[in-house]
């Protein structure tokens, strides 16, 4: 009913603007130009830009600019540094998405119970999400320090360590502890998704189960899971994006070391770019980053489309 | 809901507790660390609470008057740095930068989103592709030839550069949503004002604009906390107070050996205020926000 009362207004709107078509061009085109300007200035013309830089030999340093072709690429892959810093980088995904994915899955859960106070951890959970990351990582960066860190004072206080722990200069330690710091500012965003979905499931369903006397791990495993399928794939997708181009909390944390224990994919391209001055490089770095994220983000919409035709 | 054992409860409870110490003790530790002077934070283990709580690092920060703890030279570290005493205008020129990438999100954003809403005309589905991948474009492939570009503008080490390169990255997630949003809305009471010889952008103005209203909000909120967090092009476009924001100004505070950490901890603080205040003002619109732009399409 609603719709055939809109055509009939659009039939009556229309032979009253003799010319209204082109003014409605002109119209939609003036609205979306300085979009397109904007969008087109800061990243069509930056991808040519940097793709062309790609394929010379374009060091600050160095004068000349000859066209290598490849070289740069092939460079690149058989570069010893770049395959340890993509090696870390993969350590970090693997540890660092699942975290990400399993601790906001439990604390949407967690969130989703009703227990009387929860509303203000609705509130607070955003937080470490909402600050930016540089200022998270400097706050992290305080509480770890390896002579007047809060954390080693109090395990120290109450003997659980014996000596001050390096958490940030031992080579272990310090990768494990930024995939920390990582995690800490990442949940939020999940917890965000994952309570979404559960608040999509009738409560008739769970209740039904526990009727069946189905246990709460049960019940959450072959009810609760498969219904949330859509936003785990979404989240795990979407962090390992994240995770792949991770650099601020690196930046203030660490600087890539101690030595390189910390220098991942995306921090060595920084490095090769602004430190080494080796932009040819660089870019070709970059655009092997931008193949791999392709085909999360192919993955990604995938995904997102799956889940419009489930819906 | 049915019954729960007082022990599951109990459980429950416990584990919201632990859920909200993780999340507060390191803001509390920062705010904490701030109000104190370096000769007590460096004790083993340092106080959680401040003995003697003290805002003169703030003083420092705001005034450039040194405070007494300083001054005793027998201290293991504590050296005051001048780097600091330019906080307050980093903060400013955050405020100043996201301000203005909230303001072309709301207009030009706007706009475009309704345009893509509403209006049926050749080429709408090409620009729209084209707006939303280039969301998909590594920050850090692009960051040389952006460097170029604001240099050619001769915009290197302004605002007005970060304000373009920053609404170039959020008006591709603004249109996304907004474009959703304005679909939502039932079209009837706009072609109404149509009839009654409203413009289209009349329109938009008068009709659709307050109904968006929440949208808006998500947005607003998005674009002011990216474009007040973001790092990397703040870090190398920058190179004076003059446009450097308070993100850039703490790192490199943080990373100098010589820089007091009463004196981070207040950075911290400053930099951190602002975006808590907002994500807990405008908490809903950014949860329904990131609902509806990261899973819908």
């Amino acid at each position: 009913m609603a719709t055939s009362n809109a055509a009939a207004h659009r039939a009556r709107v229309r032979p009253r603007r003799p010319g209204g078509r082109i003014a409605a061009r002109l119209y939609a085109w003036g609205t979306l130009t300085p979009v397109l300007v904007f969008v087109a200035l800061f990243t069509l013309f930056p991808f040519f830009y940097a793709l062309v830089t790609s394929l010379h030999r374009y060091v600050l340093t160095i004068p000349g600019k000859p066209y290598v072709g490849l070289g740069n690429y092939r460079t690149a892959l058989s570069d010893a540094m770049v395959h340890s810093s993509a090696r870390t980088s993969l350590i970090f995904i693997a540890a660092a998405v699942p975290l990400v994915t399993v601790l906001g899955l439990g604390v949407a859960v967690l969130l989703n119970q009703r227990v009387k106070g929860f509303g203000i951890l609705l509130v607070l959970v955003l937080l470490p999400w909402s600050v930016p990351t540089v200022s998270a990582g400097i706050m992290w960066r305080l509480l770890l320090h390896g002579d007047f860190g809060a954390i080693d004072g109090f395990l120290y206080r109450f003997h659980a360590i014996d000596s001050y722990v390096q958490w940030l200069s031992g080579s272990k330690l310090a990768l494990m502890s930024v995939i920390l710091v990582h995690a800490w500012r990442e949940f939020p965003l999940p917890v965000i998704l994952f309570l979404a979905g559960l608040q999509t499931i009738p409560p008739e369903l769970t209740e039904a189960a526990r009727l069946d006397r189905a246990s709460a791990w049960q019940r959450f495993r072959w009810v609760t899971l498969p219904l949330l399928k859509a936003p785990l794939l979404i989240v795990l997708v979407y962090e390992t994006i994240v995770a792949i181009s991770v650099f601020d909390v690196v930046y203030v944390l660490t600087g890539g070391g101690p030595g390189s224990a910390t220098t991942l994919y995306s921090w060595y391209t920084y490095t090769v770019t602004f430190k080494f001055l080796d932009l040819g490089m660089g870019a070709a770095m970059s655009f092997l980053m931008a193949a791999v994220l392709f085909v999360f983000i192919l993955l990604y919409m995938r995904i997102v489309r799956l889940r419009e035709a489930e819906a | 809901m049915s019954r729960r054992s007082w022990w599951h409860t109990a459980l429950l409870a416990l584990a919201g507790v632990v859920l909200a110490l993780v999340i507060l003790v390191p803001f509390g530790f920062a705010v904490s660390a701030s109000l104190q002077t370096e000769s007590q934070l460096i004790e083993r283990p340092p106080p959680l609470v401040p003995p003697s709580p003290t805002i003169d690092n703030y003083r420092y920060v705001f005034t450039g008057q040194v405070p007494e703890a300083y001054k005793q030279r027998a201290l293991l570290r504590g050296s005051v740095t001048q780097e600091a005493r330019v906080l307050p205008k980093g903060l400013r020129n955050s405020f100043l930068v996201a301000l203005g990438v909230v303001l072309v999100n709301l207009t030009f954003g706007t706009l475009a989103s309704y345009t893509f809403a509403r209006q049926r005309f050749r080429g709408k589905q090409a620009a729209f592709g084209f707006i939303l991948a280039s969301r998909l474009l590594p920050t850090m492939a692009v960051a040389i030839p952006i460097f170029e570009i604001l240099r050619q503008l001769d915009l290197l080490d302004s605002k007005l550069g970060l304000v373009a390169i920053y609404s170039a990255f959020t008006l591709p997630f603004t249109i996304w949503v907004l474009t959703l949003y304005f679909r939502s809305l039932p079209p009837e009471m706009e072609e109404a004002a149509r009839v009654d010889g409203c413009t289209r952008f009349g329109a938009l103005r008068y009709v659709a604009l307050p109904l968006a209203a929440p949208g808006l909000a998500a947005v607003g909120a998005f674009s002011f906390l990216f474009s007040y967090s973001e790092f990397l092009f703040a870090l190398f476009t920058t190179s004076t107070t003059h446009a450097k924001t308070i993100p850039v100004m703490i790192s490199a505070i943080s990373v100098n050996p010589d820089a007091s950490y009463t004196l981070v901890a207040v950075g911290i603080v400053m930099s951190i205020a602002a975006p808590v205040l907002f994500a807990l003002v405008f908490r809903r619109y950014i949860t329904s926000g990131l609902v509806a732009s990261l899973t819908r399409r």
